[in-house]
Protein backbone atom coordinates (compact mmCIF):
# COMPACT_ATOMS: atom_id res chain seq x y z
CA UNK A 1 0.00 0.00 0.00
CA UNK A 2 1.53 3.54 -0.57
CA UNK A 3 2.45 6.27 1.54
CA UNK A 4 -0.71 8.68 1.97
CA UNK A 5 -0.43 11.91 0.15
CA UNK A 6 -1.48 14.16 3.11
CA UNK A 7 2.10 12.92 4.78
CA UNK A 8 3.89 14.10 1.92
CA UNK A 9 7.47 12.26 0.80
CA UNK A 10 9.42 11.13 3.48
CA UNK A 11 13.00 12.59 3.28
CA UNK A 12 15.50 12.62 6.19
CA UNK A 13 16.02 16.44 7.50
CA UNK A 14 19.83 16.51 6.78
CA UNK A 15 19.37 15.91 3.40
CA UNK A 16 17.82 19.16 2.24
CA UNK A 17 20.88 20.86 3.83
CA UNK A 18 23.61 18.76 2.54
CA UNK A 19 22.01 19.39 -0.94
CA UNK A 20 21.49 23.08 -0.55
CA UNK A 21 25.08 23.03 0.03
CA UNK A 22 26.28 21.49 -2.63
CA UNK A 23 24.31 23.79 -5.08
CA UNK A 24 25.75 26.75 -3.33
CA UNK A 25 29.38 25.34 -3.83
CA UNK A 26 29.54 24.79 -7.60
CA UNK A 27 32.13 21.98 -7.94
CA UNK A 28 30.63 18.95 -8.86
CA UNK A 29 31.37 17.26 -5.82
CA UNK A 30 29.74 13.27 -4.43
CA UNK A 31 27.60 13.94 -1.65
CA UNK A 32 27.95 10.91 0.49
CA UNK A 33 24.59 9.95 2.22
CA UNK A 34 23.35 6.68 4.28
CA UNK A 35 19.91 7.67 3.90
CA UNK A 36 18.65 5.29 1.66
CA UNK A 37 15.38 5.14 3.08
CA UNK A 38 15.20 8.87 1.63
CA UNK A 39 12.52 9.69 -1.31
CA UNK A 40 14.46 11.55 -3.88
CA UNK A 41 12.83 15.01 -4.36
CA UNK A 42 12.97 17.42 -7.58
CA UNK A 43 15.19 19.60 -6.00
CA UNK A 44 17.75 17.05 -6.24
CA UNK A 45 17.80 16.53 -9.65
CA UNK A 46 21.51 16.99 -11.54
CA UNK A 47 23.00 16.62 -8.29
CA UNK A 48 25.53 13.23 -7.87
CA UNK A 49 25.22 11.39 -4.22
CA UNK A 50 27.02 8.77 -3.19
CA UNK A 51 24.51 6.42 -1.65
CA UNK A 52 26.04 3.85 0.95
CA UNK A 53 25.33 0.18 0.15
CA UNK A 54 26.59 -1.24 3.52
CA UNK A 55 30.00 -1.75 2.23
CA UNK A 56 30.88 1.41 -0.79
CA UNK A 57 29.61 4.26 -2.29
CA UNK A 58 27.64 4.07 -4.89
CA UNK A 59 27.54 6.88 -7.14
CA UNK A 60 23.99 7.80 -8.20
CA UNK A 61 23.45 10.83 -10.36
CA UNK A 62 19.95 12.10 -9.94
CA UNK A 63 17.49 12.45 -13.38
CA UNK A 64 14.27 13.70 -13.14
CA UNK A 65 12.95 9.99 -13.75
CA UNK A 66 14.49 9.12 -10.42
CA UNK A 67 11.85 11.63 -8.33
CA UNK A 68 9.46 9.94 -6.47
CA UNK A 69 11.56 6.85 -6.04
CA UNK A 70 13.68 5.85 -2.83
CA UNK A 71 18.15 6.36 -2.93
CA UNK A 72 18.56 2.68 -1.34
CA UNK A 73 17.20 1.56 -5.06
CA UNK A 74 19.84 2.82 -6.68
CA UNK A 75 22.70 0.87 -4.60
CA UNK A 76 22.37 -2.25 -4.91
CA UNK A 77 23.11 -4.35 -1.13
CA UNK A 78 23.64 -7.91 -2.77
CA UNK A 79 26.24 -9.29 -4.87
CA UNK A 80 25.83 -12.08 -6.59
CA UNK A 81 28.57 -13.17 -9.27
CA UNK A 82 26.78 -16.70 -11.08
CA UNK A 83 26.50 -20.28 -10.42
CA UNK A 84 30.20 -21.92 -11.29
CA UNK A 85 29.47 -24.00 -14.20
CA UNK A 86 32.39 -26.30 -14.12
CA UNK A 87 31.24 -28.43 -11.83
CA UNK A 88 30.86 -31.34 -14.31
CA UNK A 89 34.74 -30.87 -15.46
CA UNK A 90 35.83 -31.45 -12.02
CA UNK A 91 33.99 -34.37 -11.18
CA UNK A 92 34.85 -36.20 -14.53
CA UNK B 1 -18.79 -10.65 -36.01
CA UNK B 2 -18.00 -7.55 -34.51
CA UNK B 3 -14.61 -6.24 -34.10
CA UNK B 4 -13.79 -3.66 -31.56
CA UNK B 5 -10.74 -1.84 -31.11
CA UNK B 6 -8.65 -3.08 -34.29
CA UNK B 7 -8.39 -6.88 -34.21
CA UNK B 8 -10.71 -8.41 -31.50
CA UNK B 9 -13.49 -10.60 -32.90
CA UNK B 10 -15.68 -11.82 -29.95
CA UNK B 11 -18.49 -13.76 -31.09
CA UNK B 12 -21.64 -15.08 -29.61
CA UNK B 13 -21.02 -14.74 -26.00
CA UNK B 14 -22.77 -11.99 -23.40
CA UNK B 15 -21.26 -8.74 -24.65
CA UNK B 16 -19.91 -8.30 -20.79
CA UNK B 17 -17.78 -11.55 -21.24
CA UNK B 18 -16.54 -10.90 -25.02
CA UNK B 19 -15.47 -7.43 -24.11
CA UNK B 20 -12.92 -8.66 -21.69
CA UNK B 21 -11.15 -10.52 -24.96
CA UNK B 22 -10.18 -6.92 -25.54
CA UNK B 23 -6.20 -6.55 -24.01
CA UNK B 24 -6.71 -3.86 -21.10
CA UNK B 25 -10.71 -4.07 -20.44
CA UNK B 26 -11.49 -6.62 -17.66
CA UNK B 27 -14.52 -7.71 -15.88
CA UNK B 28 -14.63 -3.93 -14.23
CA UNK B 29 -14.14 -1.82 -17.45
CA UNK B 30 -16.41 -4.31 -19.30
CA UNK B 31 -19.67 -3.83 -17.00
CA UNK B 32 -18.69 -0.22 -16.96
CA UNK B 33 -18.90 0.62 -20.59
CA UNK B 34 -22.29 -1.81 -21.10
CA UNK B 35 -23.48 0.43 -18.07
CA UNK B 36 -22.43 3.88 -19.96
CA UNK B 37 -24.41 2.50 -22.79
CA UNK B 38 -27.70 0.97 -21.55
CA UNK B 39 -26.57 -2.27 -22.88
CA UNK B 40 -28.83 -4.98 -21.09
CA UNK B 41 -26.54 -8.09 -19.35
CA UNK B 42 -28.19 -10.70 -21.27
CA UNK B 43 -27.15 -9.18 -24.76
CA UNK B 44 -25.16 -11.47 -26.71
CA UNK B 45 -22.59 -9.65 -29.55
CA UNK B 46 -24.50 -10.93 -32.21
CA UNK B 47 -27.70 -9.57 -30.67
CA UNK B 48 -26.22 -5.77 -31.24
CA UNK B 49 -27.08 -3.65 -33.57
CA UNK B 50 -24.50 -1.91 -35.93
CA UNK B 51 -25.18 1.11 -34.00
CA UNK B 52 -24.40 -0.23 -30.52
CA UNK B 53 -21.22 -1.85 -32.27
CA UNK B 54 -20.52 1.69 -33.41
CA UNK B 55 -21.08 3.51 -30.16
CA UNK B 56 -19.23 0.61 -28.14
CA UNK B 57 -15.61 1.41 -30.28
CA UNK B 58 -16.62 5.17 -29.99
CA UNK B 59 -16.92 5.03 -26.44
CA UNK B 60 -13.42 2.17 -26.41
CA UNK B 61 -11.81 5.18 -28.64
CA UNK B 62 -12.57 7.89 -26.28
CA UNK B 63 -12.45 6.86 -22.97
CA UNK B 64 -9.98 3.80 -22.49
CA UNK B 65 -6.39 2.94 -23.14
CA UNK B 66 -6.50 -0.55 -25.14
CA UNK B 67 -4.18 -3.40 -26.71
CA UNK B 68 -1.30 -1.91 -28.18
CA UNK B 69 -1.41 1.63 -26.70
CA UNK B 70 -1.76 0.04 -23.62
CA UNK B 71 1.22 -2.69 -24.14
CA UNK B 72 3.73 0.15 -25.35
CA UNK B 73 2.56 2.15 -22.36
CA UNK B 74 3.74 -0.88 -20.45
CA UNK B 75 6.90 -1.62 -21.85
CA UNK B 76 7.82 1.71 -21.59
CA UNK B 77 7.42 2.05 -18.03
CA UNK B 78 9.69 -1.00 -17.49
CA UNK B 79 11.93 -0.31 -19.88
CA UNK B 80 11.78 3.57 -17.57
CA UNK B 81 12.93 1.33 -14.74
CA UNK B 82 15.99 -0.67 -16.73
CA UNK B 83 16.95 2.68 -18.01
CA UNK B 84 17.20 4.39 -14.31
CA UNK B 85 19.20 1.35 -13.04
CA UNK B 86 16.91 1.35 -10.08
CA UNK B 87 16.58 -2.29 -8.04
CA UNK B 88 12.93 -3.19 -10.03
CA UNK B 89 14.80 -2.19 -13.51
CA UNK B 90 17.01 -4.95 -12.48
CA UNK B 91 14.97 -7.34 -11.72
CA UNK B 92 13.38 -7.05 -14.60
CA UNK B 93 16.45 -7.03 -17.00
CA UNK B 94 17.60 -10.46 -15.50
CA UNK B 95 13.80 -11.99 -15.01
CA UNK B 96 13.85 -12.31 -11.81
CA UNK B 97 10.84 -11.47 -9.33
CA UNK B 98 10.10 -7.54 -9.04
CA UNK B 99 8.26 -7.70 -6.03
CA UNK B 100 10.57 -9.62 -3.05
CA UNK B 101 9.43 -12.78 -3.93
CA UNK B 102 11.43 -15.87 -3.08
CA UNK B 103 13.78 -16.96 -5.07
CA UNK B 104 15.09 -20.04 -3.57
CA UNK B 105 12.11 -21.88 -5.17
CA UNK B 106 9.89 -21.30 -6.72
CA UNK B 107 9.16 -17.91 -9.21
CA UNK B 108 8.89 -20.07 -12.24
CA UNK B 109 6.79 -17.53 -13.71
CA UNK B 110 9.76 -15.16 -14.19
CA UNK B 111 12.19 -17.52 -14.22
CA UNK B 112 10.69 -20.10 -16.84
CA UNK B 113 10.82 -23.47 -17.01
CA UNK B 114 13.08 -25.60 -14.32
CA UNK B 115 17.05 -26.21 -16.37
CA UNK B 116 18.98 -28.89 -15.16
CA UNK B 117 22.04 -28.55 -13.59
CA UNK B 118 24.73 -29.79 -14.79
CA UNK B 119 26.66 -32.04 -12.98
CA UNK B 120 24.69 -32.22 -9.35
CA UNK B 121 24.81 -35.31 -7.85
CA UNK B 122 21.63 -37.18 -7.86
CA UNK B 123 20.31 -38.45 -4.31
CA UNK B 124 20.76 -42.59 -4.46
CA UNK B 125 21.00 -44.97 -1.58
Amino acid sequence: MPRSVWKGPFVDGFLLNKAEAARASTRNEIIKIWSRRSTILPQFVGLTFGVYNGKKFIPVQVSENMVGHKFGEFSPTRTFTGHSSDKKAKRG
Amino acid sequence: MARIAGVNIPTNKRVQISLRYIYGIGPKNAVEICEKLGIPDDRRVNQLTDEEVLRIRELIDREYRVEGDLRREVAMNIKRLMDMACYRGLRHRRGLPVRGQRTHTNARTRKGKAVAIAGKKKVTK
